[in-house]
């Protein structure tokens, strides 16, 4: 990342920044969020939202705000596939871990939304563009998407907005569980040494928790991690659930599919051999978070009972 | 370790003891991994005792056949090519530090199957083929850089001069994974090297170019050790050293290419196996390279047995095992007070 290179533009954004800020403070209708780095005020009804962070987009667009920018999602250079169409052209100013401070300047936000956990050094930073929020949610809770959902309608002022589409899917959500009830699942993605074991605790396992699936990590997840490290090719009936969730980074999950059983300790699995294993788009399931990615999970897992 | 004197004991004891080393650390092999299924339960299933509920037995056999036993088949193969190309290179660049790891073949190769993956390939033969061409340029590099003033008889030198190829080759690697991240899974495994989960169809595509290897080796063993003798030595004695370099160089990379095409880029065994060959056989390069056939795989094998105990349930890529073990080695010989010229 630029970083020094962009002291001087970061000035000129400073600058920028605070003139919006005067304008937004001049409105007198300003409100306060509780963020993981304290009280920041931002202006009612922003215009003009960067989010850098998949489930700031993610929510931003579920309460029908379009921001003017975004990160790409993991394995691509542009927003989730599943957000494609809702976002349009958007702008992508950077990766999740790599910020292009110099960008996110040229679009004059209002307001960052930004990732929970985002580091103090670049908050410092963001915070002379723009107000930044970062949520102060606590990663890997069942709650963790809702909270921080609420957290972002918030500073769009769009609360009512956010709670009818969380009650919505948490509708379908129990819909789902009367189907199958305490099935078993996983969700890993696939290497050629073994499998990588996703946590019970991201966002897609709380989902399929909440749809009925008792979700189990084979107990190879290390507390407060995102996934395993490649399961040994010996250990694999581990992840031998009723139905395991297969996450790729390409589109191309049949073929991902047909690697995996390619490894005879991958094909002699039970659950490969009940035609119980479903690919799913990993940019959305191991990725995304927020309630438009619940709803297309709950897609995905609604189709797979079919 | 031995010193030269020592260096004198009978070839042919000291490869069937360390024949007999291999043929333990082989069995070793079957019994442990990363799994439920331990030594004893392996040892019961391979004697054939049906021990416990039926279930238990066919995992164990499993494990054993489908698992264990082709990633140490692999392993046999991978140190034997792994230690021959070491040899090979050290005594065509004249250097003990030349090792297709350090000196960015082992990179070229898994660069070029990363550019393969990349624009779509994905058959195992083309794999080989690509891998092996790969490993000729990182070879043709080497050799350039080791017949450069100053560079050639500066062994330390000639090591820089190949981490620089290395850091090149890896940072176009990496640039591959950031530009498209869709195989960035796929390319992840040519990083480091692993014998885990690979079939042993990619064995058989490899075995051809490693027979025509071995056959190459045996016709340029003798005028090799003449051409340690030096140039001149080697052409009164009517070799053709530039034919000769060709070829080995020519061996390096269709064992290099052929191994890393199936277990990616294992570093520094390449480095370990002909130093510890040569401190038992003495400086001749036909008697290194016979030790360097059980050597090879001991080292290989050892390491892929540590690298399944350490991590469990999951496993330790081997790659950074080899390193492990290969980075005080290399300390060793550079520091050591008679780095010998070869």
């Amino acid at each position: 990342m630029p970083l020094s290179l962009s002291a001087g533009r970061s000035l000129l954004g400073m600058l920028v920044g605070l003139g919006l800020f005067a304008l937004a403070v001049d409105q007198a209708s300003a409100r306060t969020l509780d963020t993981a780095y304290g009280e920041v005020e931002v202006r009612d009804q922003p215009e003009r939202v960067v989010t850098l962070y998949e489930g700031a987009l993610d929510t931003a667009l579920a309460v029908g705000v379009t921001p003017l920018a975004a990160v790409s999602t993991r394995g691509s250079d542009g927003v989730a596939s599943y957000l494609q169409d809702q976002a349009g052209d958007i702008a992508v100013v950077g990766t999740a871990r790599e910020i292009n401070i110099e960008s996110v300047v040229a679009q004059r936000p209002d307001v960052i939304l930004a990732a929970p956990r985002l580091p103090e050094e670049q908050y410092q930073l963001l915070s002379r563009i723009a107000p930044t929020l970062v949520p102060a949610s606590e990663p890997y809770q069942p709650d963790t998407w809702k909270e921080e959902a609420r957290f972002f309608a918030q500073a769009l002022g769009r609360e009512a907005q956010v709670e009818d589409t969380i009650a919505k899917v948490e509708q379908r959500a129990a819909e789902l569980s009367e189907q199958h009830p305490q099935a078993s699942a996983s969700l890993v993605r696939w290497m050629p040494q073994g499998a990588l074991v996703m946590s019970e605790a991201i966002f897609s396992n709380t989902l399929l928790s909440a749809s009925g699936f008792v979700v189990s990590d084979g107990d190879v997840v290390k507390q407060g991690r995102p996934h395993s490290d490649p399961l040994s090719l010996e250990n694999l009936s581990r992840i031998d659930s009723d139905w395991l969730f297969l996450a790729t980074l390409n589109n191309e999950g049949d073929e991902a599919l047909a690697s995996a059983k390619s490894s005879p300790a991958f094909a002699r699995l039970d659950v490969v051999e009940r035609g119980q294993v479903v690919p799913v788009d990993g940019q959305l399931w191991t990725s995304a978070s927020g309630p438009l990615a619940a709803e297309a999970i709950l897609d995905d897992i609604e189709k797979a009972q079919r | 370790m031995c010193q030269a004197g020592e260096a004198r004991r009978p070839l042919p004891l000291m490869f069937v003891w360390l024949s007999a080393c291999l043929a333990a650390v082989c069995f070793l092999s079957l019994l442990f991994g990363a799994g439920e299924i331990g030594p004893g339960a392996s040892l019961s299933s391979l004697l054939g005792m049906r021990e416990g509920a039926a279930q238990h037995a066919e995992e164990a056999a499993f494990v054993i056949h489908e698992l264990r036993l082709p990633r140490t088949m692999l392993g046999l193969v991978v140190g034997m090519a792994l230690g021959v190309a070491g040899a090979l290179l050290q005594a065509v660049a004249r250097n003990p530090l030349a090792e297709p790891g350090l000196l960015g073949v082992s990179a070229g190769s898994a660069f070029a199957v990363a550019i393969a993956l990349m624009l779509g390939a994905s058959a195992a033969t083309l794999r080989v083929s690509v891998a092996q061409l790969g490993a000729l340029g990182g070879c043709l590099c080497v050799l350039a850089a080791a017949r450069m003033r100053g560079v050639g008889n500066d062994p330390v030198r000639l090591v820089l001069a190949g981490a620089v190829l290395s850091g090149l080759l890896g940072a176009l690697t990496s640039m591959i994974l950031l530009v498209d991240q869709r195989t960035a899974d796929e390319i992840r495994f040519w990083i480091v090297g692993s014998l885990a989960g690979r079939h042993l169809e990619d064995l058989q595509a490899i075995l051809p170019s490693l027979a025509l290897a071995g056959v190459i080796t045996l016709l340029i063993g003798r005028p090799l050790a003449a051409l340690a003798l030096g140039e001149r030595v080697a052409v009164g004695l009517g070799h053709h050293p530039r034919l000769v370099r060709l070829l080995a160089i020519g061996v390096v990379a269709l064992l290099v290419g052929a191994t890393t095409a199936v277990a990616g880029p294992i570093a520094f065994v390449g480095l370990v196996v002909p130093f510890a060959a040569r401190a038992l056989a003495g400086p001749d390069i036909r008697r290194t390279l016979w030790l360097c056939l059980p050597l090879g795989p001991l080292v290989v094998i050892g390491a892929d047995i540590v690298s399944r105990l350490v991590v469990q349930p999951s496993e330790l890529p081997l790659g950074v095992l080899t390193a492990l073990i290969g980075a005080p080695v290399l300390i060793l010989v550079v520091r050591s007070q008679r780095l010998p010229t070869l």
